[in-house]
């Protein structure tokens, strides 16, 4: 129950296969396997896919947490406007650099994943989700509390001079109650 | 802060030496199969043909056999509470490893996903060279069907190829769902996509059928090398030479090689029975519906709720799985018992915080009326509560309270539900406990949520003063946020406001008052609040400010 953000999901699991197609895309070209331009492809749609997924979405509802330093990442991304905002194009960019990926052992898995990935983003835009930038809080307005260098202007409420004079003849019926609790105050 | 040998020692040194010894059987694993296979005869031609792809792969296949079946065993809840409920069997060192059972199987979810890539990576390297050097002297060894076939195709058409693409998608769902941010933010994907686990336990059994990989088996007639030794013989001329020959080096018949039989049930079958028993029990367990006696609205979005079930037992500290189907028919929910089954009273309850979908909707059922007061529903009444069904109970680090001979427990707001079901314990009868001390301390940032305990706190107090102990129970309250604060004006919670103090604990001062009274003692911490208290509590536990006095810290969380 509760509706899932699915979004975030995709997020993480694009990341992961960014990582993977990297990966397998500098095994291929190291190794100059059969077909090593197909990982050279690899190395450059990984590196790509990572940058565009480093930065977290906003929750519609509840706290988000960005990842570390993804502040810059965010600044542009934020940039390109409804080409990053929109789920659809980002499951179509998905799927179009997974293809070649296909092509070469090295690269099979990553292709694979982000083409998990882009179906997941697919399912997040039917369901109407986008994405928002996480941008810093402006600072909350401190409340006015009065400054400690300010010392209060009126004494404290006493009670009227009768009372206070000491009268030697009833120490007893001298004593008053403070009108407000002194609390020791740690 | 400077650490203390003997405060570290005692709060971290038995989770370090598990780790050692977790990470040594490992290692010895991996170095021994490697070794196996690289220098072991009857995998000699097979080892000409793939080279160290073959022995990393089967190495670390023989580490992941390892970990796939340690990671089921920190799951099995009904098996590690009845390990810690009985003290005959383990002492407290052990019960306090179990605290860190979850760690545990992250530990090892992360052990096989680290070995997976570097066993993919090996039969990669592998079957590109079972491709290039396809044998045309042992045609049986072969897995390829001709020389530069190509590799794709060979992992496509063979059924560990299948299998393993398959597991390596499976786990990348299973990895990528289960980071913090996720769970926290969307447990319900982290829950049905690490359920796909039977079928990575059902895929992996079947992984090795084929026998892609063979051995030879007939060492002593044909010993590895000899081949050649035969043709080169004939090539030389000359008897002098085939009668230096050793026997050993002479071949009489061709070499014959054989498919491994699948070894990963052997490691796997094990562990995965005993957690589909340990889940098929607590299903049946749970299967009988609680009955719902009372339901108690407090402030701050608090309820508590009494429930009856037939042959329920507890101990304090211990927590429930609640489901409510009228709810959610999948999703099950955590929630510290308050309040324990005794001999004389068999309801047992829970205090709920409303925070998400599901406490929120399942309260509304509760008690649908919004009304600012208290409102105490007896049964009698016409009232349809949902049915509800009650999964435990599980055990929790904060069962050791009263195994100690002094003892500390910080509750930050909702988290002093554990502590709350101590205080029951002691006001049913405290004098056979091994605690002798309890330092409660309390932090709350409104002070409408001291009600929800007020009345335990109060008795658990008077208790103690007029049996002569005062020194038994040492409560502090705390509340954290000075703004708007009113105050606890009734006259029968007077030992509570006399305790109150304005703003955050002061650790230090209370570890120093607690160290001083307490001198060549064992003290145990226990929090159970949010992770800027337990972080600084676990360094002052760490720390060598108290010489004489150990502070053993147990954390108890709730996510």
């Amino acid at each position: 129950m509760g509706k899932i953000e699915w979004a975030m999901w995709a997020n993480e699991q694009a990341l992961a296969s960014g990582l993977i197609y990297l990966t397998g895309g500098i095994v291929g070209v190291a190794g100059q396997f059969r077909g090593w331009q197909f990982a050279a492809f690899g190395v450059a749609a990984g590196v790509f896919v990572c940058l565009l997924e480093y930065p977290r979405s906003k929750r519609s509802k509840g706290t988000s947490v960005g990842r570390t330093g993804q502040y810059c990442f965010t600044v542009v991304v934020k940039a390109f406007g409804p080409l990053t905002r929109n789920y659809y194009v980002r499951a179509f960019i998905h799927a179009a650099l997974c293809v070649p990926g296909g092509f070469m052992l090295a690269t099979v898995l990553g292709c694979v994943c982000l083409g998990i990935a882009s179906i997941i983003y697919l399912v997040a835009a039917i369901r109407g989700e986008h994405w928002e930038p996480i941008l810093p809080r402006k600072p909350a307005q401190k409340p006015n509390v009065g400054s400690i260098n300010k010392p209060p202007q009126n004494p404290p409420p006493r009670p009227p001079p009768e009372t206070r004079r000491k009268r030697v003849e009833d120490l007893e019926g001298a004593a008053y109650d403070n009108a407000i609790n002194v609390t020791a105050d740690e | 802060m400077v650490v203390s040998l003997r405060s570290w020692v005692a709060n971290e040194g038995g989770k370090h030496l598990v780790l050692m010894l977790w990470l040594g059987t490992n290692t010895w694993l991996f170095m021994k199969t490697f070794l196996l296979y690289s220098t072991g005869k009857q995998y000699h031609y097979l080892y000409k043909m793939l080279g160290l792809g073959l022995c990393i792969s089967r190495a670390s296949a023989s580490v992941l056999n390892l970990n796939c079946s340690l990671v089921l065993l920190p799951m099995c809840r009904s098996l590690l509470t009845f390990v810690r409920g009985t003290h005959t069997v383990s002492s407290r060192k052990t019960r306090r490893l179990l605290d860190k059972s979850k760690t545990f199987h992250v530990a090892c979810g992360v052990a096989i996903c680290i070995f997976s890539v570097v066993h993919v990576s090996a039969h990669l390297v592998n079957v590109v060279n079972f491709s290039a050097s396809y044998s045309d002297d042992f045609p049986a060894l072969n897995l390829a069907r001709y020389r530069g076939e190509d590799p794709k195709l060979i992992m496509l058409t063979t059924v560990p190829g299948v299998t393993g693409l398959l597991l390596v998608l499976i786990l990348f769902l299973m990895f990528t769902s289960s980071s913090h941010y996720v769970r926290v933010s969307n447990y319900e994907i982290f829950w049905y996509t690490h359920n796909l686990f039977i079928i990575f336990y059902i895929i992996l059994m079947v992984h090795m059928v084929g026998g892609a990989l063979k051995y030879q088996t007939n060492l002593e007639a044909h010993p590895p090398g000899c081949l050649r030794a035969n043709q080169s013989s004939t090539e030389q001329q000359g008897e002098e030479l085939e009668q230096s020959e050793d026997e050993e080096r002479r071949c009489r018949e061709e070499a014959h090689f054989q498919p491994h039989c699948p070894q990963t049930w052997l490691w796997v079958s094990g562990p995965l029975c005993l957690y589909c028993a340990e889940r098929l029990y607590r299903y049946i367990r749970s299967s009988d519906p609680v009955t719902i006696v009372t339901v108690i609205r407090h402030p701050c979005d608090v309820f508590e709720l009494r429930m009856l079930k037939k042959n329920f037992k507890a101990r304090p500290g211990q927590y429930i799985v609640l489901n409510c189907p009228h709810v959610s028919s999948f999703e099950n929910h955590p929630f510290t018992l308050t309040t324990c089954p005794t001999e004389n009273k068999a309801t047992f309850g829970i205090h709920l915080r409303v925070v998400g979908d599901w406490t929120e909707r399942f309260t509304q059922l509760l008690l649908p009326e919004q009304r600012m007061d208290l409102e105490i529903l007896p049964m009698v009444q016409q009232r349809r509560y949902p049915k509800l069904y009650v999964d435990g109970p599980f055990g929790s680090p904060s069962e050791e309270v009263f195994n100690y001979d002094v003892s500390l427990c910080v509750a930050g707001g909702i988290g002093v539900t554990p502590f709350a079901c101590v205080l029951h314990a002691l006001l049913d009868g405290w004098a056979g406990f091994r605690l002798q001390r309890l330092y409660f301390v309390w932090v709350c940032r409104e002070l409408q949520s001291f009600y929800w305990f007020a009345e335990l706190l109060c008795a658990v107090h008077h208790k103690f003063w007029q049996e002569n102990r005062p020194d038994y129970f040492n409560l502090k309250l705390y509340v954290s946020q000075p703004h708007n604060l009113q105050s606890m004006s009734e006259e029968r919670y007077r030992p509570l406001t006399s305790r109150l103090l304005v703003g955050r604990p002061k650790w230090k001062l209370l570890f120093d008052e607690i160290a001083k009274t307490n001198q060549q003692k064992r003290v145990g911490v226990f929090c159970c609040g949010p992770k800027g208290i337990s972080s600084t509590l676990h360094r002052l536990c760490n720390s060598s400010r108290f010489p004489g006095t150990t502070f053993e810290f147990n954390k108890e969380s709730f996510s």
